[in-house]
Protein backbone atom coordinates (compact mmCIF):
# COMPACT_ATOMS: atom_id res chain seq x y z
CA UNK A 1 0.00 0.00 0.00
CA UNK A 2 1.38 3.29 -0.83
CA UNK A 3 2.49 5.85 2.19
CA UNK A 4 0.17 8.11 1.32
CA UNK A 5 -2.96 6.01 1.22
CA UNK A 6 -1.77 4.84 4.99
CA UNK A 7 -1.58 8.29 5.88
CA UNK A 8 -4.78 9.65 4.28
CA UNK A 9 -6.88 6.28 5.47
CA UNK A 10 -5.90 7.13 9.21
CA UNK A 11 -7.31 10.28 8.45
CA UNK A 12 -10.41 9.23 6.83
CA UNK A 13 -10.81 7.04 10.40
CA UNK A 14 -10.11 10.16 12.21
CA UNK A 15 -12.67 12.26 10.55
CA UNK A 16 -15.00 9.50 11.95
CA UNK A 17 -15.21 11.15 15.47
CA UNK A 18 -13.72 14.73 14.80
CA UNK A 19 -14.75 16.94 12.18
CA UNK A 20 -11.93 19.84 13.44
CA UNK A 21 -9.86 18.55 10.49
CA UNK A 22 -9.37 20.17 7.08
CA UNK A 23 -7.23 18.45 3.94
CA UNK A 24 -6.66 20.46 1.06
CA UNK A 25 -5.20 19.31 -1.86
CA UNK A 26 -2.85 21.64 -4.39
CA UNK A 27 -4.65 19.18 -6.98
CA UNK A 28 -2.52 16.09 -6.04
CA UNK A 29 -4.82 12.62 -5.46
CA UNK A 30 -4.32 9.53 -3.90
CA UNK A 31 -7.19 6.34 -3.88
CA UNK A 32 -7.87 7.54 -0.20
CA UNK A 33 -8.05 10.44 -0.70
CA UNK A 34 -11.27 10.06 -3.39
CA UNK A 35 -12.58 8.27 -0.12
CA UNK A 36 -12.15 10.87 2.12
CA UNK A 37 -13.66 13.71 -0.54
CA UNK A 38 -16.84 11.15 -0.95
CA UNK A 39 -17.48 10.29 3.24
CA UNK A 40 -16.21 13.88 4.06
CA UNK A 41 -16.89 16.65 1.45
CA UNK A 42 -17.21 19.54 4.09
CA UNK A 43 -13.42 18.62 5.24
CA UNK A 44 -12.22 18.88 1.98
CA UNK A 45 -10.53 21.73 -0.04
CA UNK A 46 -9.61 22.01 -3.36
CA UNK A 47 -6.87 24.72 -3.65
CA UNK A 48 -6.49 24.85 -7.47
CA UNK A 49 -2.73 24.29 -8.37
CA UNK A 50 -1.68 26.45 -6.24
CA UNK A 51 0.56 26.06 -3.41
CA UNK A 52 1.16 28.85 -2.07
CA UNK A 53 -2.29 30.43 -1.54
CA UNK A 54 -3.10 26.47 0.02
CA UNK A 55 -0.47 27.72 3.02
CA UNK A 56 -2.12 30.72 3.72
CA UNK A 57 -5.65 29.08 3.85
CA UNK A 58 -4.32 26.21 5.92
CA UNK A 59 -3.09 29.30 8.33
CA UNK A 60 -6.37 31.00 8.30
CA UNK A 61 -8.11 27.74 9.05
CA UNK A 62 -5.62 26.94 11.59
CA UNK A 63 -5.96 30.24 13.01
CA UNK A 64 -9.44 29.34 13.75
CA UNK A 65 -8.77 26.26 15.75
CA UNK A 66 -8.91 23.87 12.99
CA UNK A 67 -6.39 20.24 12.86
CA UNK A 68 -4.97 21.15 8.97
CA UNK A 69 -3.42 19.11 6.53
CA UNK A 70 -1.79 20.21 3.01
CA UNK A 71 -1.10 17.69 0.55
CA UNK A 72 1.00 18.05 -2.75
CA UNK A 73 3.45 16.65 -4.75
CA UNK A 74 6.97 16.74 -3.10
CA UNK A 75 9.13 19.91 -4.94
CA UNK A 76 6.50 22.13 -5.23
CA UNK A 77 5.01 21.59 -1.61
CA UNK A 78 8.60 22.30 -0.05
CA UNK A 79 10.42 24.66 -2.10
CA UNK A 80 7.32 26.67 -3.51
CA UNK A 81 5.60 27.55 -0.37
CA UNK A 82 8.40 27.62 2.34
CA UNK A 83 7.90 31.20 2.75
CA UNK A 84 4.06 30.88 3.32
CA UNK A 85 5.04 28.33 5.78
CA UNK A 86 7.33 29.97 7.74
CA UNK A 87 5.01 32.92 7.72
CA UNK A 88 2.10 31.16 8.71
CA UNK A 89 2.87 27.67 10.42
CA UNK A 90 5.98 29.01 11.77
CA UNK A 91 5.46 32.38 12.98
CA UNK A 92 2.00 31.70 14.79
CA UNK A 93 3.42 28.19 15.89
CA UNK A 94 0.24 26.38 14.13
CA UNK A 95 -1.08 22.89 13.77
CA UNK A 96 -0.53 22.90 10.18
CA UNK A 97 1.01 19.23 8.88
CA UNK A 98 2.20 19.17 5.44
CA UNK A 99 1.98 16.04 3.75
CA UNK A 100 4.77 15.86 1.02
CA UNK A 101 4.95 12.94 -1.41
CA UNK A 102 7.72 11.73 -3.87
CA UNK A 103 10.98 12.79 -2.00
CA UNK A 104 14.13 11.79 -3.40
CA UNK A 105 14.19 11.01 -7.00
CA UNK A 106 11.11 9.12 -6.42
CA UNK A 107 9.28 10.53 -9.37
CA UNK A 108 12.39 8.92 -11.65
CA UNK A 109 12.22 9.73 -15.16
CA UNK A 110 10.19 13.08 -15.05
CA UNK A 111 13.12 14.78 -14.46
CA UNK A 112 14.81 17.33 -12.23
CA UNK A 113 11.85 19.68 -11.59
CA UNK A 114 9.62 16.71 -10.26
CA UNK A 115 12.76 15.34 -8.21
CA UNK A 116 12.85 16.49 -4.23
CA UNK A 117 16.56 16.42 -3.33
CA UNK A 118 16.60 19.69 -1.39
CA UNK A 119 13.39 19.11 0.81
CA UNK A 120 14.74 18.00 3.34
CA UNK A 121 17.81 21.24 3.89
CA UNK A 122 15.08 23.81 3.26
CA UNK A 123 12.26 22.72 5.84
CA UNK A 124 14.54 21.68 8.63
CA UNK A 125 15.75 25.58 8.88
CA UNK A 126 11.83 26.58 9.31
CA UNK A 127 12.11 27.40 13.29
CA UNK A 128 9.36 25.27 14.85
CA UNK A 129 8.63 22.54 12.10
CA UNK A 130 9.33 19.11 13.18
CA UNK A 131 10.02 16.53 10.24
CA UNK A 132 9.10 12.79 9.53
CA UNK A 133 10.71 10.40 7.10
CA UNK A 134 8.86 7.07 7.51
CA UNK A 135 10.64 3.77 6.03
CA UNK A 136 7.51 1.72 6.02
CA UNK A 137 3.84 1.37 6.32
CA UNK A 138 3.67 0.67 10.19
CA UNK A 139 5.83 4.06 10.69
CA UNK A 140 3.88 6.05 8.62
CA UNK A 141 0.66 5.11 9.99
CA UNK A 142 2.08 6.19 13.65
CA UNK A 143 2.95 8.91 12.23
CA UNK A 144 -0.32 9.90 11.22
CA UNK A 145 -2.01 8.79 14.42
CA UNK A 146 0.33 10.82 16.66
CA UNK A 147 -0.20 13.82 14.88
CA UNK A 148 -3.87 13.81 14.41
CA UNK A 149 -3.75 13.11 18.39
CA UNK A 150 -1.10 16.02 18.92
CA UNK A 151 -1.36 18.32 15.74
CA UNK A 152 2.07 20.50 15.35
CA UNK A 153 4.13 21.92 12.67
CA UNK A 154 5.62 19.57 10.53
CA UNK A 155 6.39 18.69 7.26
CA UNK A 156 6.07 14.87 6.41
CA UNK A 157 8.19 13.29 3.42
CA UNK A 158 6.58 9.85 1.81
CA UNK A 159 7.64 7.97 -0.85
CA UNK A 160 6.35 7.91 -3.94
CA UNK A 161 6.43 3.92 -4.11
CA UNK A 162 5.14 1.61 -1.15
CA UNK A 163 7.78 0.60 0.89
CA UNK A 164 7.72 -2.68 2.27
CA UNK A 165 7.33 -3.84 6.28
CA UNK A 166 10.33 -3.56 7.96
CA UNK A 167 10.30 -6.51 11.25
CA UNK A 168 10.54 -6.17 13.73
CA UNK A 169 7.61 -3.22 13.50
CA UNK A 170 8.56 -0.18 15.06
CA UNK A 171 7.10 0.96 18.42
CA UNK A 172 5.59 4.03 20.10
CA UNK A 173 8.41 4.20 22.28
CA UNK A 174 10.95 4.30 18.81
CA UNK A 175 8.23 6.83 17.67
CA UNK A 176 8.72 8.87 21.05
CA UNK A 177 12.63 8.90 20.56
CA UNK A 178 12.43 9.52 17.39
CA UNK A 179 14.94 6.73 16.25
CA UNK A 180 14.72 2.68 15.65
CA UNK A 181 17.43 0.41 15.96
CA UNK A 182 18.67 -2.69 14.38
CA UNK A 183 21.85 -4.74 15.93
CA UNK A 184 23.81 -4.36 18.75
CA UNK A 185 26.24 -1.57 18.69
CA UNK A 186 29.62 -2.17 19.51
CA UNK A 187 33.31 -0.62 19.41
CA UNK A 188 33.78 -2.51 16.10
CA UNK A 189 30.84 -1.57 14.61
CA UNK A 190 29.89 0.97 12.35
CA UNK A 191 26.29 2.51 12.01
CA UNK A 192 24.17 2.92 9.02
CA UNK A 193 21.75 6.05 9.28
CA UNK A 194 19.51 6.51 6.81
CA UNK A 195 15.24 7.34 6.60
CA UNK A 196 12.88 6.55 3.96
CA UNK A 197 13.57 4.76 1.33
CA UNK A 198 17.64 4.83 1.73
CA UNK A 199 16.47 2.63 5.17
CA UNK A 200 15.80 -0.38 2.93
CA UNK A 201 19.41 -0.04 1.12
CA UNK A 202 21.04 0.00 4.88
CA UNK A 203 19.11 -2.54 6.35
CA UNK A 204 19.89 -5.18 3.55
CA UNK A 205 23.97 -4.26 4.01
CA UNK A 206 23.31 -4.90 7.68
CA UNK A 207 21.42 -7.88 7.00
CA UNK A 208 24.03 -8.88 5.03
CA UNK A 209 27.02 -8.31 7.64
CA UNK A 210 25.12 -8.07 11.09
CA UNK A 211 28.22 -8.66 12.34
CA UNK A 212 29.95 -5.37 10.88
CA UNK A 213 26.96 -2.68 11.11
CA UNK A 214 24.32 -1.46 13.21
CA UNK A 215 21.55 0.36 10.94
CA UNK A 216 19.23 3.75 12.30
CA UNK A 217 15.94 4.47 10.93
CA UNK A 218 15.65 8.00 11.96
CA UNK A 219 11.99 8.49 12.03
CA UNK A 220 11.88 12.09 13.14
CA UNK A 221 15.06 14.41 11.90
CA UNK A 222 14.04 17.54 13.46
CA UNK A 223 13.86 17.70 16.45
CA UNK A 224 16.41 15.31 16.14
CA UNK A 225 16.45 11.94 18.64
CA UNK A 226 18.82 14.03 21.31
CA UNK A 227 19.82 10.25 22.78
CA UNK A 228 21.17 9.31 19.45
CA UNK A 229 24.67 10.74 19.91
CA UNK A 230 25.30 9.17 23.60
CA UNK A 231 24.20 6.48 22.13
CA UNK A 232 26.18 5.48 19.44
CA UNK A 233 29.38 7.48 20.77
CA UNK A 234 31.67 4.22 21.13
CA UNK A 235 31.01 2.87 17.81
CA UNK A 236 33.92 2.53 14.86
CA UNK A 237 32.35 5.21 12.65
CA UNK A 238 28.99 6.95 10.83
CA UNK A 239 28.01 6.26 7.62
CA UNK A 240 24.98 8.63 6.52
CA UNK A 241 22.84 8.01 3.52
CA UNK A 242 20.25 10.08 2.68
CA UNK A 243 18.82 10.65 -1.10
CA UNK A 244 19.31 14.53 -1.15
CA UNK A 245 21.70 17.01 -2.30
CA UNK A 246 25.08 16.83 -0.39
CA UNK A 247 24.01 19.96 1.45
CA UNK A 248 22.27 20.03 4.06
CA UNK A 249 20.79 16.75 4.18
CA UNK A 250 20.54 14.20 6.88
CA UNK A 251 24.31 14.28 7.57
CA UNK A 252 24.49 17.65 8.70
CA UNK A 253 21.80 17.13 11.17
CA UNK A 254 23.83 14.00 12.38
CA UNK A 255 27.53 16.37 12.69
CA UNK A 256 25.80 18.80 14.31
CA UNK A 257 24.08 16.54 16.73
CA UNK A 258 26.73 14.81 17.44
CA UNK A 259 29.45 17.95 17.99
CA UNK A 260 26.79 19.59 19.95
CA UNK A 261 27.42 16.45 22.84
CA UNK A 262 31.06 16.86 22.43
CA UNK A 263 31.52 13.40 20.74
CA UNK A 264 33.57 13.38 17.17
CA UNK A 265 33.39 9.72 15.57
CA UNK A 266 34.15 9.46 11.72
CA UNK A 267 31.36 10.47 10.11
CA UNK A 268 30.76 10.44 6.45
CA UNK A 269 27.58 11.46 4.11
CA UNK A 270 26.65 8.90 1.45
CA UNK A 271 24.33 11.41 -0.92
CA UNK A 272 23.48 12.86 -4.41
CA UNK A 273 26.05 14.67 -6.03
CA UNK A 274 26.06 18.56 -5.95
CA UNK A 275 24.26 18.27 -9.99
CA UNK A 276 20.87 18.41 -11.58
CA UNK A 277 19.92 14.53 -12.47
CA UNK A 278 18.30 14.49 -16.17
CA UNK A 279 19.43 11.69 -17.06
CA UNK A 280 16.73 8.44 -17.14
CA UNK A 281 16.65 4.88 -16.60
CA UNK A 282 14.53 4.60 -13.64
CA UNK A 283 15.02 4.87 -10.10
CA UNK A 284 17.62 2.12 -8.73
CA UNK A 285 19.56 2.92 -12.18
CA UNK A 286 20.18 6.71 -11.05
CA UNK A 287 20.49 5.93 -7.47
CA UNK A 288 23.58 3.23 -8.42
CA UNK A 289 25.13 5.65 -11.09
CA UNK A 290 25.05 8.63 -8.45
CA UNK A 291 27.03 6.99 -5.87
CA UNK A 292 24.04 5.52 -3.85
CA UNK A 293 24.16 1.90 -4.97
CA UNK A 294 25.01 -0.64 -2.23
CA UNK A 295 28.47 -1.54 -3.09
CA UNK A 296 29.23 2.58 -2.86
CA UNK A 297 27.68 2.04 0.42
CA UNK A 298 30.28 -0.41 1.71
CA UNK A 299 33.14 1.13 -0.06
CA UNK A 300 32.34 4.46 2.20
CA UNK A 301 33.07 1.72 5.33
CA UNK A 302 36.14 0.76 3.88
CA UNK A 303 37.16 4.86 4.53
CA UNK A 304 36.54 4.35 8.28
CA UNK A 305 38.25 1.06 8.22
CA UNK B 1 -21.72 54.44 15.06
CA UNK B 2 -20.47 58.24 15.48
CA UNK B 3 -20.87 60.98 13.57
CA UNK B 4 -18.94 61.97 10.42
CA UNK B 5 -17.02 64.71 11.64
CA UNK B 6 -16.87 62.66 14.58
CA UNK B 7 -14.69 59.66 12.46
CA UNK B 8 -12.50 62.83 11.01
CA UNK B 9 -11.58 64.16 14.29
CA UNK B 10 -10.72 60.69 15.45
CA UNK B 11 -8.72 59.88 12.13
CA UNK B 12 -7.10 63.37 12.69
CA UNK B 13 -5.87 62.72 16.88
CA UNK B 14 -4.65 58.91 15.60
CA UNK B 15 -2.60 59.98 12.83
CA UNK B 16 -1.38 62.66 15.51
CA UNK B 17 -0.95 59.92 18.04
CA UNK B 18 1.23 57.99 15.83
CA UNK B 19 3.35 60.06 14.16
CA UNK B 20 4.81 61.45 17.74
CA UNK B 21 5.32 57.97 18.49
CA UNK B 22 7.07 57.30 15.10
CA UNK B 23 9.40 60.32 15.61
CA UNK B 24 10.37 58.74 18.80
CA UNK B 25 11.26 55.30 17.52
CA UNK B 26 12.58 56.93 14.27
CA UNK B 27 11.10 54.08 12.06
CA UNK B 28 8.10 53.01 10.49
CA UNK B 29 6.14 53.45 7.74
CA UNK B 30 4.30 56.70 7.76
CA UNK B 31 3.21 56.85 4.27
CA UNK B 32 1.31 53.58 4.22
CA UNK B 33 -0.37 53.97 7.90
CA UNK B 34 -1.68 57.65 6.67
CA UNK B 35 -2.92 56.27 3.72
CA UNK B 36 -5.17 53.82 5.00
CA UNK B 37 -5.82 55.12 8.67
CA UNK B 38 -9.20 56.55 7.53
CA UNK B 39 -10.60 53.13 6.26
CA UNK B 40 -9.84 51.42 9.45
CA UNK B 41 -11.13 54.32 11.60
CA UNK B 42 -14.54 53.66 9.97
CA UNK B 43 -14.72 49.76 10.32
CA UNK B 44 -14.11 50.09 13.93
CA UNK B 45 -15.63 53.66 14.60
CA UNK B 46 -18.26 52.96 11.66
CA UNK B 47 -19.94 50.41 13.26
CA UNK B 48 -18.39 47.38 11.17
CA UNK B 49 -16.55 45.36 13.69
CA UNK B 50 -18.53 44.16 16.26
CA UNK B 51 -17.34 44.49 19.87
CA UNK B 52 -18.37 42.76 22.61
CA UNK B 53 -17.41 44.94 26.06
CA UNK B 54 -18.29 41.89 28.33
CA UNK B 55 -15.67 39.76 26.45
CA UNK B 56 -13.13 42.81 25.61
CA UNK B 57 -12.85 41.41 22.26
CA UNK B 58 -13.85 42.02 18.79
CA UNK B 59 -16.19 39.32 17.23
CA UNK B 60 -14.99 40.06 13.26
CA UNK B 61 -11.43 40.18 12.28
CA UNK B 62 -9.55 42.97 10.62
CA UNK B 63 -6.48 41.33 8.60
CA UNK B 64 -3.69 43.97 8.28
CA UNK B 65 -2.13 42.47 5.05
CA UNK B 66 -0.05 45.26 4.44
CA UNK B 67 1.86 44.27 8.01
CA UNK B 68 4.44 47.15 7.62
CA UNK B 69 1.17 49.81 8.52
CA UNK B 70 -0.90 47.50 11.08
CA UNK B 71 0.45 50.22 13.58
CA UNK B 72 -2.62 52.27 11.93
CA UNK B 73 -4.65 49.68 14.17
CA UNK B 74 -2.73 50.82 17.26
CA UNK B 75 -4.45 53.73 18.72
CA UNK B 76 -7.96 52.36 17.83
CA UNK B 77 -7.78 49.11 20.19
CA UNK B 78 -6.10 51.47 22.73
CA UNK B 79 -9.33 53.27 22.80
CA UNK B 80 -11.37 50.23 22.66
CA UNK B 81 -9.38 49.11 25.51
CA UNK B 82 -8.30 45.35 23.96
CA UNK B 83 -4.41 46.98 23.88
CA UNK B 84 -3.42 47.92 27.49
CA UNK B 85 -2.78 51.39 27.46
CA UNK B 86 0.76 50.86 29.16
CA UNK B 87 1.63 48.73 25.74
CA UNK B 88 0.62 52.03 24.36
CA UNK B 89 2.79 54.17 26.96
CA UNK B 90 6.00 52.32 26.57
CA UNK B 91 6.01 52.06 23.06
CA UNK B 92 9.17 54.23 22.29
CA UNK B 93 10.32 54.26 25.91
CA UNK B 94 10.18 51.10 27.52
CA UNK B 95 10.22 47.42 26.51
CA UNK B 96 6.29 47.25 24.91
CA UNK B 97 4.23 44.39 23.06
CA UNK B 98 4.54 46.90 20.20
CA UNK B 99 6.27 47.00 16.63
CA UNK B 100 6.43 48.42 12.91
CA UNK B 101 4.80 45.09 12.22
CA UNK B 102 2.24 44.05 13.95
CA UNK B 103 1.81 40.16 15.44
CA UNK B 104 -0.49 38.15 17.36
CA UNK B 105 1.27 38.21 20.49
CA UNK B 106 -0.58 41.79 20.29
CA UNK B 107 -4.20 41.89 21.71
CA UNK B 108 -6.37 42.69 18.83
CA UNK B 109 -4.19 42.03 16.27
CA UNK B 110 -5.34 38.96 14.19
CA UNK B 111 -2.42 38.03 12.29
CA UNK B 112 1.06 38.03 12.40
CA UNK B 113 2.27 39.77 8.94
CA UNK B 114 4.53 41.64 6.78
CA UNK B 115 5.67 39.85 4.00
CA UNK B 116 2.93 40.83 1.38
CA UNK B 117 0.27 38.45 -0.50
CA UNK B 118 -0.12 36.22 2.54
CA UNK B 119 -3.52 37.57 3.79
CA UNK B 120 -6.29 36.83 1.25
CA UNK B 121 -5.81 33.06 1.61
CA UNK B 122 -5.88 33.83 5.82
CA UNK B 123 -8.32 35.52 4.99
CA UNK B 124 -10.34 33.22 2.81
CA UNK B 125 -9.44 30.04 5.51
CA UNK B 126 -11.00 32.05 8.34
CA UNK B 127 -14.08 32.55 6.25
CA UNK B 128 -14.25 29.23 5.05
CA UNK B 129 -13.99 27.69 8.57
CA UNK B 130 -16.43 30.33 9.85
CA UNK B 131 -19.23 29.37 7.19
CA UNK B 132 -18.97 25.97 7.69
CA UNK B 133 -19.08 26.12 11.74
CA UNK B 134 -22.27 28.88 11.06
CA UNK B 135 -20.84 31.21 12.33
CA UNK B 136 -22.20 34.82 11.08
CA UNK B 137 -19.05 36.62 11.76
CA UNK B 138 -17.01 38.73 9.00
CA UNK B 139 -13.36 39.16 8.01
CA UNK B 140 -12.26 42.08 6.37
CA UNK B 141 -8.90 41.89 5.03
CA UNK B 142 -6.77 45.03 3.81
CA UNK B 143 -4.51 44.95 1.24
CA UNK B 144 -1.68 47.35 -0.75
CA UNK B 145 -2.09 47.52 -3.99
CA UNK B 146 1.73 46.81 -4.24
CA UNK B 147 0.29 43.14 -3.44
CA UNK B 148 -1.74 42.45 -6.40
CA UNK B 149 2.17 41.78 -8.00
CA UNK B 150 2.27 38.59 -5.64
CA UNK B 151 0.95 35.83 -7.43
CA UNK B 152 -0.39 34.24 -4.27
CA UNK B 153 -3.32 37.32 -4.08
CA UNK B 154 -4.47 36.13 -6.92
CA UNK B 155 -4.49 32.37 -6.19
CA UNK B 156 -6.45 33.37 -2.98
CA UNK B 157 -8.91 35.55 -4.92
CA UNK B 158 -9.72 32.57 -7.04
CA UNK B 159 -10.30 30.26 -4.10
CA UNK B 160 -12.45 32.94 -2.60
CA UNK B 161 -14.73 33.85 -5.43
CA UNK B 162 -14.84 29.78 -6.17
CA UNK B 163 -16.02 29.29 -2.47
CA UNK B 164 -18.85 32.40 -2.65
CA UNK B 165 -17.37 33.80 0.45
CA UNK B 166 -19.58 36.74 1.48
CA UNK B 167 -18.32 36.80 4.80
CA UNK B 168 -15.22 37.91 3.12
CA UNK B 169 -14.25 41.54 2.08
CA UNK B 170 -11.09 42.73 0.92
CA UNK B 171 -10.07 46.12 0.72
CA UNK B 172 -7.21 47.19 -1.36
CA UNK B 173 -5.51 50.43 -0.43
CA UNK B 174 -4.39 52.05 -3.95
CA UNK B 175 -1.88 55.03 -3.27
CA UNK B 176 -0.60 54.31 -6.15
CA UNK B 177 3.37 54.16 -5.23
CA UNK B 178 5.63 51.57 -3.83
CA UNK B 179 9.21 51.47 -2.80
CA UNK B 180 10.94 52.69 -6.52
CA UNK B 181 7.86 54.82 -7.40
CA UNK B 182 4.54 55.12 -9.15
CA UNK B 183 3.20 51.24 -9.74
CA UNK B 184 1.89 53.25 -13.34
CA UNK B 185 6.21 53.99 -14.40
CA UNK B 186 7.22 50.82 -12.28
CA UNK B 187 5.17 47.62 -13.24
CA UNK B 188 1.83 49.39 -14.32
CA UNK B 189 -1.69 47.27 -12.67
CA UNK B 190 -4.29 49.25 -13.84
CA UNK B 191 -7.02 48.59 -14.82
CA UNK B 192 -7.45 46.58 -11.35
CA UNK B 193 -11.13 47.03 -11.50
CA UNK B 194 -11.31 45.41 -14.95
CA UNK B 195 -8.95 42.36 -13.66
CA UNK B 196 -10.69 41.98 -10.16
CA UNK B 197 -14.04 42.20 -11.80
CA UNK B 198 -12.80 39.32 -14.35
CA UNK B 199 -12.63 37.39 -12.08
CA UNK B 200 -16.56 37.59 -10.91
CA UNK B 201 -15.68 39.34 -8.11
CA UNK B 202 -17.58 42.31 -7.27
CA UNK B 203 -15.50 45.24 -7.41
CA UNK B 204 -16.71 48.87 -5.68
CA UNK B 205 -14.77 52.38 -5.71
CA UNK B 206 -14.09 54.48 -2.82
CA UNK B 207 -12.47 57.51 -1.75
CA UNK B 208 -10.58 56.10 0.69
CA UNK B 209 -10.51 59.28 2.25
CA UNK B 210 -14.19 60.41 2.58
CA UNK B 211 -16.05 58.55 5.07
CA UNK B 212 -19.44 58.82 3.57
CA UNK B 213 -18.48 57.05 1.36
CA UNK B 214 -16.20 54.70 2.87
CA UNK B 215 -19.52 53.77 5.48
CA UNK B 216 -21.76 53.84 1.93
CA UNK B 217 -19.45 50.81 0.40
CA UNK B 218 -18.68 48.64 3.77
CA UNK B 219 -22.67 48.87 3.61
CA UNK B 220 -23.12 47.76 0.51
CA UNK B 221 -20.20 45.39 0.94
CA UNK B 222 -22.18 44.08 4.07
CA UNK B 223 -24.80 42.50 2.11
CA UNK B 224 -25.03 38.32 1.94
CA UNK B 225 -24.05 36.74 -1.16
CA UNK B 226 -21.17 38.68 -2.25
CA UNK B 227 -17.65 38.17 -2.44
CA UNK B 228 -16.81 42.08 -2.54
CA UNK B 229 -13.51 43.65 -3.43
CA UNK B 230 -13.45 47.36 -2.00
CA UNK B 231 -11.00 49.76 -4.39
CA UNK B 232 -10.02 52.54 -2.09
CA UNK B 233 -8.17 55.34 -3.74
CA UNK B 234 -5.61 56.80 -1.33
CA UNK B 235 -3.11 59.30 -0.71
CA UNK B 236 0.56 58.22 0.76
CA UNK B 237 1.00 60.37 3.80
CA UNK B 238 -2.20 61.54 3.55
CA UNK B 239 -2.51 64.56 6.11
CA UNK B 240 1.53 65.86 5.69
CA UNK B 241 2.06 67.63 2.68
CA UNK B 242 5.76 66.94 3.42
CA UNK B 243 4.49 62.96 2.68
CA UNK B 244 1.77 63.36 0.57
CA UNK B 245 2.80 61.42 -2.32
CA UNK B 246 6.19 60.70 -1.48
CA UNK B 247 7.69 57.35 -2.57
CA UNK B 248 10.47 58.00 -0.13
CA UNK B 249 7.85 58.46 2.57
CA UNK B 250 7.53 54.95 2.42
CA UNK B 251 9.85 54.91 4.93
CA UNK B 252 10.76 56.83 8.00
CA UNK B 253 12.75 59.97 7.08
CA UNK B 254 14.64 62.27 9.64
CA UNK B 255 13.01 65.85 9.82
CA UNK B 256 14.25 69.13 11.19
CA UNK B 257 12.87 70.49 13.59
CA UNK B 258 10.54 73.37 11.32
CA UNK B 259 9.32 70.09 9.34
CA UNK B 260 7.94 68.29 12.79
CA UNK B 261 6.40 71.53 13.56
CA UNK B 262 5.13 72.14 10.25
CA UNK B 263 3.60 68.68 10.73
CA UNK B 264 1.90 68.72 13.52
CA UNK B 265 0.00 71.82 12.69
CA UNK B 266 -1.05 69.98 9.82
CA UNK B 267 -2.01 66.85 11.59
CA UNK B 268 -4.16 69.43 14.12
Amino acid sequence: MLQRDIFIGEINKYLEKDKSIFFLSADFGAQALDELRKSFPNNFLHCGISEQAMLDIATGLALEGNKVFVYAMAPFLALRSIEQAKCGAGLMNLPICLISVGVGLGYADAGPTHYTTEDFACFRSIVGSSIYTPADSTSTKLIANELLEKPKFSYIRLDRDALPNISPEITKVDLNRGYRVFGKINNDKIVLISHGRMLHKCLEIYSNKSERFVCVDILRSKPFPRDLPKDFSSCKGIIVVDEQSPSGNLSSCVFEAFSEQNYFPKIISKSLPERYVFENGGREYLLNKFGLSNVDIIQACEKII
Amino acid sequence: MKKINDLENLAKKYRRDLFEKLLIIKQGHPGSIFSMIDIVVALYHGGFINYDSKKNLFLNKVLISKGHATAALYPIIRDFGILPKKEWDNWGHKESLLRVFGNISIPGIDVTSGSLGHCIGVGAGMAVSLKKSGQNKKIFVIISEGELYEGSTWEALLFAKHNKLDNLSIIIDINSLIILGNTRDCLNLDPIKDKISGLGINALEVDGHNFSELISIFNKANKKGELNCILAKTVKGKGSSIMENKKNWHYWNPMSKEEIEKTRKELG
